[in-house]
């Protein structure tokens, strides 16, 4: 089976991507001036964002990026199409011959480029009376499109292809809301025999489902003897099923010319000027070869948040990485909606050395367990109190005095400056230290630093 | 009172030669201080206050929510906008004849055509004094009206003034410019118009408009151009050919191969965009709206397209989607490209031996409507074989008044490298200082 995907991923920018309106509207046809409904005298002038968010999505494609790229008009009759033709990229896109590893196997990427939304058509009232409505708040959205070569084998490797894609994607441009949801593929799907392209389908889900669809309907055919036919399909959401959409077999003409209002954009120096982000499925690859552990674990950690796998990343430097990733994904990993929110400093610094402690059998597991419950709850304050142990008074003034630098400041000329220091470690502790013990302790750390 | 203008005195301009699509039925006081001007603007050009139609019925009501960049620049040098100027529809023809609302007279003569595609904005120049005229040139449409109208037009580097508001008839040779009655308006409105305008990209680079600083002393002459004219033209071009070398600027015959090659490009690359402008036009969001919404889209746009686009534009629909069609596409669009480019740096070759190019504007004076009535499609198109080259090429280029035949203006055209307006300038101040421009009788 051959499955090659056309992924229509909307780029998450404030504005259009040929005029200012806004792309987060709720009220239809709200958001939308003359450049975005087509009016006659009104001109498009690119989202320079979009393009460079086009570049960086091509560009960890590992695409070939051309000097220099432009746009072409896609001429085609639809109501929802403003000016009737498609401001897209043609024979130009940001990048052609890339690469994407899915479960270790490559998947070849034709090409990235960048293309404007059409409008949004609603389909309102009873079958036979039924009335189009047409919301042109979506009229110029900006798109990528991602076209892959015919490498994926099943229907649930394409979902898991782009599922992956999409968790990467995320990372490099920000959050698309959503876009499990409102992702937009067109599938082109082979059993040894002629292609069908299944257009349209929108999510994740029906990815899978309408390949799965697909795959059965042509191998039954296949199997009773006849002949799978060349033609373009669509997926029935509600019923399940594909079905022809009794088009043209032939590929439409769109009459590609180039769009010559826009000029040429230099998309090289773009590509050149951005800097290396490391994605959350590359970052699996390498802390799996780095650390000597499994990759699908590592994987399951960045796909959960990459603050967990920074914390493991913390924890596989102090005690050993098998037992680092037990810990990041057991107890840290139960806890990890209420332990994000508060991750940095000081309770990545209290959860590491509770697991040190553990690994050096200081404690027992229990004991990190109830300790990493209790800073998970709340229980334990904001300052760790609860979990403070021996040698955890050091770094609590040192915390303090780190995020209280005037304190150093203040001690040369007034040495009861000290005193709001005292205070602290007095209130976190909760008496688990005389007060002697700790004003030396902190007296130490400020000399020390001076 | 000289120069006093009023809605009764435009009304009956109006009725007589019909330059205008639509025209301002209040107007202001033209002597109030700062002093204030009046112009028209080409009925393509986007103007609050007004419908922009572009000569076509299916535009019918549609009123542009917005000022063209060109509008809004005049507006806030004190213009009045009188009037949307009479044109073929979308710019599409030579003499004026394919507008939707009405064909307007040539001011010297009502049985002739003042020349398209922006005859009224020629035909109001000559007929109004002191009047200056935003019009706009595809293939020649400045030029050429200029010309049958004995007025000076004047056609920029494409991309020196913004199309921001222009109802696109081809974006890649859509040029914005100016038709007037003396060079010292083209000096005083070109710098208005001209300039950067980020809501026009193709706009954004361009060098700094200078005014002076040039003084054209030679000009080539193709004697490919020297072909297929009216004597009455030749006779006129070469007589205005010895009063410039009694000005100081020497003639040069040469030979210019591509023009042959210029007109055919041009309408293979002005077609292909124009079908893809046109394409919007399906009786839903602006303009005239279909009688029967109960029918399927394609039933429904067809009908609308049927009614309401004259035979020009239907014409050039086909022509410019035959072009874009894969298999032709190569063959045609693709080439034509590469023939633009061709006659580019063949102009180029020639200005480096010379300041300028200059030919007749037209290869006879302005037809009578009886023998329009009885030319072919392809010998119109013929008609702008002078015009359609710098247009083709983007260069500047300017039609002057050089001459006269039974009352009928003459004119010619000087072509400029990319940029170098102010050539143009030169050669035009120069002349009109020495060669008596006559309006018709109307004007006061």
């Amino acid at each position: 089976m051959k499955i090659g995907l056309e992924v229509h991923v909307q780029l998450p920018t404030k504005s259009k991507l040929f005029c200012s309106c806004s792309t987060s509207a709720e009220e239809p046809n709200s958001s939308i001036c003359p450049t975005c409904l087509g009016f006659p005298g009104s001109r498009p002038s690119l989202n320079r964002r979009a393009l460079e968010m086009g570049v960086e999505i091509a560009r960890f494609l590992d695409c070939k990026i051309p000097e220099e790229v432009w746009f072409s008009r896609k001429t085609y009759f639809y109501p929802d199409l403003p000016k009737c033709f498609q401001i897209t990229q043609y024979d130009s896109a940001l990048g052609t011959d890339g690469t994407f590893i899915v479960n270790e196997r490559t998947i070849g990427i034709w090409r990235a480029h960048l293309e404007e939304d059409p409008g949004r058509i609603k389909r309102v009232g009873k079958a036979g009376e039924e009335v189009s409505l047409i919301d042109y708040n979506r009229s110029g959205i900006p798109l990528v499109e991602i076209v892959t070569a015919p490498d994926l084998t099943s229907p649930e490797e394409a979902r898991i292809f782009l599922q992956e894609l999409l968790v990467e994607l995320r990372h490099i441009i920000g959050t698309m809301a959503g876009d499990e949801q409102s992702v937009r593929v067109d599938a082109n799907i082979s059993m040894d025999g002629e292609r069908v392209e299944v257009k349209n389908i929108q999510g994740l889900r029906n990815l899978e489902k309408a390949l799965k669809f697909e795959a059965s309907r042509q191998s039954k055919m296949v199997e009773a003897g006849m002949k799978v036919v060349r033609e373009t399909r669509r997926y029935d959401e509600v019923r399940k099923v594909t079905m022809s959409s009794r088009e043209k077999e032939t590929e439409e003409d769109y009459g590609y010319i180039g769009e010559p209002d826009l000029g040429t954009f230099s998309v090289g120096v773009i590509a050149r000027s951005l800097g290396t982000t490391e994605t959350p499925l590359r970052r699996a690859h390498r802390m799996a070869g780095h650390y000597a552990v499994d990759f699908g674990k590592m994987r399951q950690i960045v796909l959960t948040s990459m603050p967990l796998a920074d914390m493991f990343e913390l924890l596989a430097q102090k005690v050993d990485p098998e037992i680092a990733l037990a810990w990041t994904l057991g107890p840290i990993s139960a806890n990890w909606s209420a332990l994000l929110p508060r991750i940095d400093d000081p309770v990545s610094t209290a959860l590491v050395s509770i697991i040190v402690q553990t690994a050096n059998r200081e404690i027992t597991d229990s004991e990190a367990r109830r300790r990493i419950d209790a800073i998970a709850s709340g229980e334990c304050p904001a300052d760790l109190s609860c979990v403070v142990e021996d040698g955890m008074l050091d770094s609590i003034i040192a915390a303090f005095i780190d995020e209280h630098p005037q304190v150093l400041r203040d001690y040369s000329t007034n040495p009861r400056s000290a005193n709001s220091v005292i205070g602290h470690v007095m209130k976190v502790a909760k008496g688990k230290y005389n007060s002697q013990e700790v004003v030396e302790a902190v007296k130490k750390e400020i000399e020390k630093r001076k | 009172m000289k120069g006093h203008i009023s809605t009764e005195k435009l009304a009956a301009l109006n009725e007589k030669y019909l330059p205008f699509a639509e025209f301002a039925q209040e107007l202001e006081d033209l002597t109030d201080y700062p002093p204030k001007f009046h112009f028209s603007a080409k009925d393509n050009i986007c103007a609050t206050g007004f419908q922009a139609r572009a000569g076509s019925r299916i535009l019918e009501g549609y009123r542009p929510p917005f000022d063209a960049t060109v509008v809004r620049k005049m507006r806030e040098a004190n213009g009045i906008l009188i009037g949307k100027t009479n044109m073929d529809e979308f710019g599409f023809g030579t003499f004026c004849t394919n507008s939707a609302f009405g064909i307007p007279r040539n001011p010297h003569d009502v049985e002739r055509s003042c020349g398209g595609s922006s005859g009224g904005a020629a035909a109001i120049t000559a007929l109004l004094d002191k009047h200056v005229a935003l019009a706009e040139s595809t293939g020649g449409s400045i030029s050429c009206p200029a010309s049958f109208c004995g007025v000076i037009g004047l056609t920029p580097t494409y991309g020196r003034v913004s199309r921001y508001g222009l109802i696109d008839y081809a974006n890649s040779l859509d040029k914005i410019g100016l038709i007037a009655r003396t060079s010292d308006d083209l000096k005083r409105f070109l710098p208005i118009i001209s300039g950067p305008d980020k809501k026009d990209p193709t706009s954004i680079v361009q060098p700094q408009l200078q005014l002076g600083g040039f003084k054209v002393k030679s000009v080539a002459v193709p004697e490919e151009a020297m072909q297929n004219l009216d004597p009455a033209v030749r006779t006129a071009f070469e007589a205005a050919l010895e009063k410039l070398r009694e000005m100081g600027i020497e003639s040069h015959r040469v030979s210019m191969p591509s023009l042959g090659f210029a007109l055919a490009a041009y309408y293979v690359l002005a077609t292909s965009e124009a079908s893809t402008n046109l394409a919007r036009y399906k009786g839903m969001l602006f303009g005239v709206r279909g009688g029967h919404i109960d029918q399927s889209f394609n039933d429904y746009f067809s009908e609308v397209r049927s009614a309401n686009f004259g035979k020009e534009a239907k014409r050039r629909v086909l022509l410019g989607t035959y072009t874009r069609m894969v298999g032709f596409r190569d063959r045609y669009y693709l080439k034509a490209l590469a023939v633009r480019q061709l006659v580019i740096k063949e102009y180029n070759g020639l200005m480096e031996h010379n300041d300028a190019i200059l030919t007749p504007t037209m290869p006879f004076i302005a037809p009578r409507f009886s023998e329009i009535a009885r030319m072919k499609p392809l010998e119109v198109y013929q008609a702008d074989f002078l015009t359609v080259p710098p247009n083709l090429t983007g260069m500047p280029h300017l039609s002057l008044p050089c001459g006269y035949h039974d009352r009928m203006p003459i004119g010619m055209q000087l072509v400029a490298p990319h940029w170098e307006e102010r050539r143009l300038l030169d050669v035009a101040g120069r002349w009109c200082s020495g060669f008596d421009i006559r309006f018709p009788e109307v004007s006061g």
